[in-house]
């Protein structure tokens, strides 16, 4: 046995974040641990890597007893940890990130060189590709991905954890990576990776563990099990991944793109004459593989990116010239891409993070004095709705689980009552049980008649939720497809830059 | 052409480098701080107090250079209680950065006058002054540019010197590299087991010795005096040239000369009469308006977005004439 977890019990005051759990993991095998958001998968894998300390419970690696004092004992016993958010220095160089804290040198100064040679030499070895010398801050997450790995190998790690790897990946970057994982397998290394995204789950794994509400449920070979099993063992019911049925309601035009182009931070364009309508009553989706001006389009739409020419006319103002507040006023509500960078404020409670932007209206603030009481209790109503778990309206959200501070997001915007919804990675980290919630808000919503656009990497979300689906690729529309009968091909060519024409069959309007 | 002659020449290079000297230990101390993400406002205060103790020093001692190390050590007590409450205290580093310097300005005035009895400055009481390194050589190579690099005391080589080191520092040393890391992210310095504390509490110990070094020179470079408030305000100069520089030593030492010119050039026009009140200004006028036209890139993005806005406005109908070759730029 590679890593033996016996019967380990981590508390957080009186909440036990993890209860009794017993797993074991074979060298050699690639183990999936699942479970509900706020299930504990993070806790116990912080617990195995020294990174908190268990209440009860033992740890065996390679059928030794060891003690995780701290992350320093874990990576020297072989572990190596991938954290669910990267913790690379931007201004630094891939070489630097790779081996800070182990820094190569000569004569007691930084051997540059050498560093790049060996990171250059490392990822050869392994199959990750990676340019040595550049710099952190201009690279997109995937290679952010491949740095962590390699810092991780470069200490000589032979099991290796990450948590939730392929949540920020794109699906071929996501290939890309379980094949880096498979190699490491191959080699007699051992990988223990945490994911939401069960048909990965069971693509790559050999072992499944289930968590519940900190308590182990089950451990078992993959090949035993179907999908609905694995739903069922982590939330206790069916799971619906069936296209949303609808009527066509699609009211008038509330957001008009034409001919909109952006640059991105390295002043090159990004967005290319994008032209579309969102109307209200519809969903309209975005697809395409990350980085191909999604992120740029968000941004020019929310007022956090200049456009360079087009305008975007929300029920008749031309966005491209106000600032992100007032297109707030205009009625746009926003849930961003990257949760931690704009969607909360970590250090502050849960309640704060629900009242910002409505700090200035009533019933939240009277006479311009912030009434917390009705922050609070509004708060609460929100908990409840959305299904955050937490202990009360007062908790800190860093403290909350990846998937619970993604719903105080959702439960902020979706309160708003704008007629327009920009959702970027609507269920990014978020477990099945709770994408399945989200998305009947999301439904709920265009029911209301609002108009909605959402973006996604998972062509399978936007298949279940949009009406129409706009495909983009090199900051181009490619085409466009309606969502009943959707093709997923036929998508996955415009995504990888076959024109739409060239594609099979005819634009399905 | 004659008054131009009077206003610039070796006299005045050599000038600004000898008051550049002060503010450039003072900012390549604080650029250590500033690195490891610390707003270390307390710069003028450790100033202070190094100049002061390099006098008593000095005048105990007899020996110039006692005094530089009683300056330091002065210094290094201030950093060492600003990194105690800063980093294991938490305190706010504004709050704390002016109550050392407020405490700095006090302490030396009450000193002074418990001390020698007197307020307003020590004069004369034999204090050392630093000698003057003369090298060897410079005559005859360079005739009458020699004073650009001989004949300076001791510090101000020091000042000059340490800038290319700063820079070897961050680029080449593990010290230079973690401080770095610290206050750029310090959650990848923690996932590395690099103690956060430890490395601001060296930052902080670095800069206080930088500073130290900077008030010594002050009193025992070239003038051998102590005056109330001696250090004028040019630790918070340094905080505005960091704040502009982001701790960059080359930055620094640009922002410095900059306002080690302007100092000198100032005195210059002291002598065509002036009032002085508005002389005394213009360094730091010169400095501050400078050091706002080069930053202009990295302005605040309030600032630049507004701009952008209103040509934006001012442009639409052009814009839109070349849509085409626009983003193909
Ligand atoms: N430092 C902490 N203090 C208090 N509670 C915590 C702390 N860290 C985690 N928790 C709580 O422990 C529970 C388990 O959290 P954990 O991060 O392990 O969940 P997870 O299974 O990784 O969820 P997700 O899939 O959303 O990432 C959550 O309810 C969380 O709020
Ligand atoms: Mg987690």
């Amino acid at each position: 046995m590679a890593v033996e977890l016996i019967g380990v019990t981590k508390r957080f005051g009186a909440f036990a974040a993890n209860d009794d759990v017993s797993i074991a993991v074979r060298r050699g095998e690639i183990h999936a641990i699942i479970g509900e958001n706020g299930a504990g998968k993070t806790t116990l894998m912080n617990v195995l890597f020294g990174l908190l300390q268990p209440d009860e419970g033992a740890i065996r690696i390679e059928g030794k007893d060891m003690v995780m004092a701290d992350p320093a004992a874990a990576i020297a016993a072989g572990l190596g940890m991938v954290h669910q958010h990267f913790k690379l220095v931007p201004s630094l160089s891939v070489a630097e990130n790779v081996f800070l804290g182990m820094e190569i040198r000569r004569n007691g100064l930084i051997d540059h060189a050498a560093q790049i040679e060996k990171t250059r030499e490392l990822s050869e070895r392994f199959g990750l590709k990676v340019e040595p010398t550049e710099r952190v801050s201009l690279l997109s997450v995937g290679i952010e991905q491949r740095i962590e790995i390699l810092k991780v190998l470069a200490r000589g790690a032979r099991i290796i954890i990450l948590d939730e790897p392929t949540a920020v990946l794109t699906p071929q970057e996501s290939r890309e990576l379980f094949q880096t994982l498979r190699g490491f397998v191959a080699g007699g290394m051992t990988v223990i990776f945490i994911s939401h995204h069960l048909e990965e789950v069971m693509e790559v794994s050999d072992t499944v563990t289930v968590l519940r509400n900190g308590k182990h449920v089950a451990t078992r070979p993959t090949a035993e099990l179907t999908k609905a099993d694995l739903v069922r063992m982590m939330v206790g019911r069916d799971v619906s991944f069936a296209r949303r049925r609808r009527e066509r309601t699609a009211g008038s035009v509330v957001l008009e793109v034409k001919n909109l182009w952006a640059r991105d931070d390295r002043r090159l364009p990004a967005l290319r004459d994008a032209s579309f309508t969102v109307r209200a009553g519809e969903i309209v989706g975005i697809a395409g593989v990350a980085g191909n001006g999604q992120t740029e389009l968000a941004e020019v739409l929310t007022g956090l990116r200049p456009a360079s020419h087009g305008s975007a006319v929300l029920k008749g103002r031309d966005l491209t010239t106000q600032s992100p507040a007032q297109i707030r006023e205009a009625g746009l509500a926003h849930v961003p891409g990257d949760r931690m960078v704009r969607g909360v404020d970590g250090g502050a409670s849960i309640s704060a993070n629900l009242l910002m932007g409505r700090q200035t209206r009533a019933p939240w603030s009277r006479n311009g004095i912030l009434d917390w009481q009705v922050a609070a209790s509004q708060a609460a109503d929100m908990i409840k709705r959305f299904d955050i778990r937490a202990r009360g309206p007062q908790d800190t959200v860093k403290r909350l689980s990846g998937g619970n501070i993604q719903k105080v997001v959702l439960a902020r915007e979706f309160t708003n009552d704008a007629d327009f919804l920009l959702i970027d990675q609507p269920t990014r980290g978020v477990d099945i049980g709770a994408q399945e919630s989200i998305h009947d808000e999301i439904m709920r919503q265009r029911a209301a008649g609002r108009a909605v656009l959402v973006i996604s990497v998972q062509l399978d979300e936007l298949l279940t939720l949009a009406d129409r689906i706009l495909v983009m690729f090199n900051g181009r529309i490619m085409g466009e497809v309606d969502g009943d009968g959707a093709d997923s091909e036929r998508i996955g060519m415009m995504m990888a830059g076959v024109e739409a024409g060239a594609a099979t069959g005819g634009a399905a309007r | 052409m004659e008054v131009l002659d009077k206003l610039l020449n070796v006299a005045l290079l050599v000038a600004t480098l000898r008051t550049t000297a002060p503010i450039l230990l003072v900012g390549l101390g604080g650029s250590f701080t500033t690195k490891a993400g610390i707003f270390n406002i307390g710069l003028e205060g450790q100033m202070l107090v190094g100049a002061f103790f390099a006098v008593l020093g000095s005048i105990w001692s007899g020996s110039a250079f006692v005094g530089v190390l009683c300056g330091v050590a002065a210094a290094l007590v201030f950093a060492l209680v600003f990194a105690l409450l800063v980093v294991t205290f938490r305190a706010n580093e504004v709050v704390v950065g002016l109550a050392l310097n407020i405490l700095a300005g006090g302490m030396t005035i009450s000193l002074m006058k418990a001390v020698f009895g007197t307020r307003g400055s020590i004069v004369g009481h034999g204090i050392v002054g630093l000698p003057k390194v003369q090298i060897p050589w410079a005559r005859e190579l360079l005739g009458s540019w020699a004073p650009l690099v001989s004949g300076y005391t001791p510090l101000v080589y020091v000042a000059f010197f340490a800038v290319p080191l700063l820079v070897l520092f961050y680029r080449r040393t593990r010290l230079g590299l973690y401080i770095r890391v610290v206050g750029e992210k310090p959650e990848a310095a923690e996932a590395l087991g690099i103690s956060i504390a430890r490395i601001r509490y060296v930052a902080s110990l670095l800069c206080g010795l930088l500073a130290g070094l900077a008030g010594a020179h002050l009193s025992l470079g070239y003038i051998t005096m102590f005056t109330e408030n001696m250090s004028s305000g040019r630790g918070f100069m340094a905080v505005a040239i960091l704040i502009f520089s982001n701790g960059d030593p080359l930055r620094v030492l640009g922002g410095c000369l900059l306002f080690g010119f302007a100092d000198a050039f100032s005195l210059r026009l002291q002598t065509f009469g002036f009032p002085s009140y508005l002389i005394l200004a213009v360094p730091y006028a010169v400095a501050l308006v400078a050091l706002f036209a080069l930053s202009y890139r990295s302005r605040p993005r309030i600032i630049r977005e507004t701009l952008e806005s209103m040509r934006k406005l001012l442009s639409v109908e052009p814009g839109r004439a070349d849509a085409d070759n626009t983003p193909s730029t």
